[in-house]
């Protein structure tokens, strides 16, 4: 509970669980958190690495969100996509990005992948797999480039290319088909464009757009919705309510402005006498 | 029946030319039993932020009273008014700080933030019961009547509506969805923001 | 089985509740009081799990005597209420929470207007014209719902509350027998023979 203290600790708060299990414990079942199908992919070629991710945010059958950006910030030359329990990969990622920061600073050199891997698994795994992120990793860092999946427990693969999410099998037959070492950035591009757009129309948990970032070693480009398979068809007709439609019983109205003055400029000099 | 339906209720925020508009129903159940029909879910957190708080009832007032805490706390502080994206930003994190015992609560919020050059600019969110934030251009939809004020929302809103138009849109939507819920109803109120004031109203609605 | 009205009018809030102290199946008592005079102008019915409701009511009833003596001020209603509410919601979170259901009536003698509060046990708190707890909250809802007035006289308003008494009475299998009833207005609290 909040008091009035002015010191709370950092992390979890547990306090609603003792009520939870109670409320649930009276047959009002709890309700899950909301959890996103998703469709991400990775996949390394000549000279760096390009991410891939569709853009549907989903509430059980509901589409929540119709453009969500699904690669989030590690660090310049390093992203990372996320599937799983929406907030939880939202959070996640943020605290790592945060941490990675911090490291940079105190050893003054770009970090690596690995640490951000690391980093990414053993928060993972402390949280044993209740924390539901499951994640793409990849950068390019003094090493060459990277690339990672981290599963919800912890676990981590490193794979020339990968995907993950609900449409991860659509993907992954569209990267095995077509991928080959030392693609060009172009023909890479088009590979993870491609195993993007099988999921967004054969897996229903993911949809909308694609958006891409290719990571070279001294470029990072985001590329967000750079193909709009799914746009919307502007609406034909206007469906705009005439004015004074909807009947109202009371109304009042809050006036921001407290007080107006307005001075004119130039006139009159003032009045010395 | 999940605890997120015991009580009932659900809130929509909208977009519209220089101006938002979030509205939300006034009942308050015990699951089919009517108990109140001006349980107020939506709350001002600062002239030109509202907040609207659909879930279990309890934890609408707890949050209320926690964020009224916090927002405080970042007034005195900061010694500067809270800005729609920051306050966003702290209901992510207070939610997300219970993601393991959470509160069954799924905010929305409509607000207008302060651009560098001392105009205002629409902003609404909502967020999921764990603080998974969305930041949607058009509209924001929670509560027991959700999936119909998705549907009718996507049906009647459009692009850069004057704050009276918005208000027409936004009654429709709510109107019409909240009479598909039994959940949802017993009233409707809407609250349109724009740069000057902020226009509160009661709807006339089917009481049943 | 336990039910409790209560029902706000021309400066005044008539609070109802059975008597009936029961377990199991068994009734222990038939003249139990189950509405607390909190302060001067502040009156609370409370029901649900025995043992709970007084405990609760009675450390209620305390910390508003301990407030206004140090402040040498009474809580007014709506106060009061959100002190309550979050002693539940406090309670609910602890491993022995509190099951009461409240309904709170006060008169605020600063604006000179009658309040009432809708509490149950989860610490959901609203302010209602008129409210009811228990199974004769399903009859007596509908029935104060059409012929609640918020002007009525106390005359008016008791005779709505034999309306919802006699409904209960008819169609509630295991209807309670006798009712206490309580009204606050700008006088202060007093029982009334019903």
């Amino acid at each position: 509970m909040a008091t009035a203290s002015v010191y709370s600790s950092p992390g979890f708060d547990f306090s609603n669980q003792i009520r939870n299990n109670f409320l649930a414990e009276k047959g009002l079942p709890l309700p899950k958190a909301t959890s996103t199908g998703t469709t991400i992919v990775g996949c390394l070629f000549e000279g760096g690495i390009i991410l891939g991710a569709d853009t549907r945010a989903t509430e059980g059958p509901i589409v929540a969100d119709k453009n969500c950006e699904k690669i989030h910030y590690i660090t310049e030359s390093i992203r990372c996509c996320g599937a799983g329990t929406a907030a939880d990969t939202e959070f996640v990622t943020n605290l790592i990005s945060s941490n990675m920061e911090m490291h940079a600073l105190t050893h003054g050199r770009k970090p690596r992948v690995v640490t951000a891997m690391t980093m990414l698994k053993q928060y993972l795994f402390r949280y044993q797999g209740h924390v539901g992120a499951a994640l793409v990793l990849g950068g390019v860092d003094s090493t060459g480039p990277n690339l990672f999946t981290i599963h919800p427990h912890g676990s981590t693969d490193k794979l020339p290319y990968v995907t993950m999410g609900s449409g991860s099998l659509a993907a992954m037959a569209v990267f095995e088909s077509g991928w080959k070492t030392k693609m060009s950035r172009e023909d890479a591009l088009q590979l993870v464009k491609d195993a993007i757009a099988a999921g967004i129309f054969n897996d229903l948990g993911s949809g909308s757009n694609i958006d891409a970032c290719i990571i070279t070693p001294n470029h990072t480009e985001m590329l967000r919705n750079v193909e709009m398979p799914n746009e919307r068809e502007t609406k034909e007709k206007s469906y705009k309510f005439r004015r004074g439609t909807t009947e109202w019983k009371s109304e009042s109205i809050r006036k921001l402005i407290v007080s107006e003055e307005i001075t004119p400029i130039g006139g009159d000099a003032m009045d010395t006498s | 029946m999940s605890i997120m339906q015991y009580n009932g209720g659900s809130v929509i925020a909208m977009v519209g030319k220089d101006c938002v508009a979030i509205a939300s129903d006034l009942r308050l159940g015990n699951q089919a039993l009517g108990i109140s029909s001006n349980f107020q879910k939506i709350f001002s957190v600062t002239d030109r932020i509202y907040l609207g708080l659909p879930g279990l009832a309890t934890d609408v007032t707890t949050l209320r009273e926690l964020f009224r805490y916090r927002v405080n706390m970042y007034t005195i502080k900061e010694e500067r008014e809270i800005q729609p994206e920051t306050f966003a930003h702290l209901v992510s994190s207070t939610l997300y700080e219970h993601r393991f015992g959470p509160y069954f609560i799924e905010p929305v919020m409509a607000g207008l933030s302060k651009t560098p050059s001392g105009s205002f600019k629409p902003f609404i969110a909502a967020t999921d019961l764990i603080g998974c934030l969305n930041f949607a251009k058009d509209f924001v939809v929670a509560g027991t009547a959700s999936e119909k004020l998705y549907g009718v929302a996507e049906g009647l809103w459009e692009s850069d509506l004057e704050p009276e138009d918005l208000f027409e849109t936004i009654s429709q939507t709510m109107l019409n969805a909240v009479d598909r819920d039994a959940y949802s109803g017993w009233g409707v109120v809407v609250h349109v923001i724009t740069k000057d004031k902020v226009v509160t109203r009661t709807l006339k609605g089917r009481m049943d | 089985m336990e039910t409790s009205f209560a029902l706000t009018g021309n400066g005044y809030v008539i609070v109802a509740a059975d008597t009936t102290a029961a377990r199991s199946i068994v009734k222990m008592k038939i003249d139990e009081d189950k509405i607390k005079t909190l302060s001067s102008h502040l009156l609370m019915a409370h029901s649900g799990e025995p043992g709970d409701t007084i405990q609760f009511a009675e450390y209620v009833e305390r910390n508003i005597r301990l407030f206004q003596i140090r402040n040498n001020y009474a809580l007014r209603p709506s106060a009061a209420a959100s002190w309550i509410r979050r002693s539940l919601a406090q309670s609910l979170r602890s491993r022995h929470p509190y099951a009461v259901n409240l309904l709170l009536g006060g008169y605020d003698t600063a604006e000179d207007q009658p309040h009432l509060y809708w509490i149950d046990y989860l610490g959901t708190s609203t302010e209602v014209p008129f409210g009811a707890h228990g199974y004769g909250s399903y009859f007596a809802l509908s029935l104060l719902d059409r012929y609640h007035d918020p002007n009525a006289t106390l005359e008016e308003g008791l005779a709505t509350l034999r309306r919802c008494v006699d409904e209960v009475s008819k169609r509630l299998v295991v209807s309670p027998g006798k009712y206490k009833v309580k009204v606050v207005d700008k006088d202060g609290t007093r029982e009334i023979e019903f």
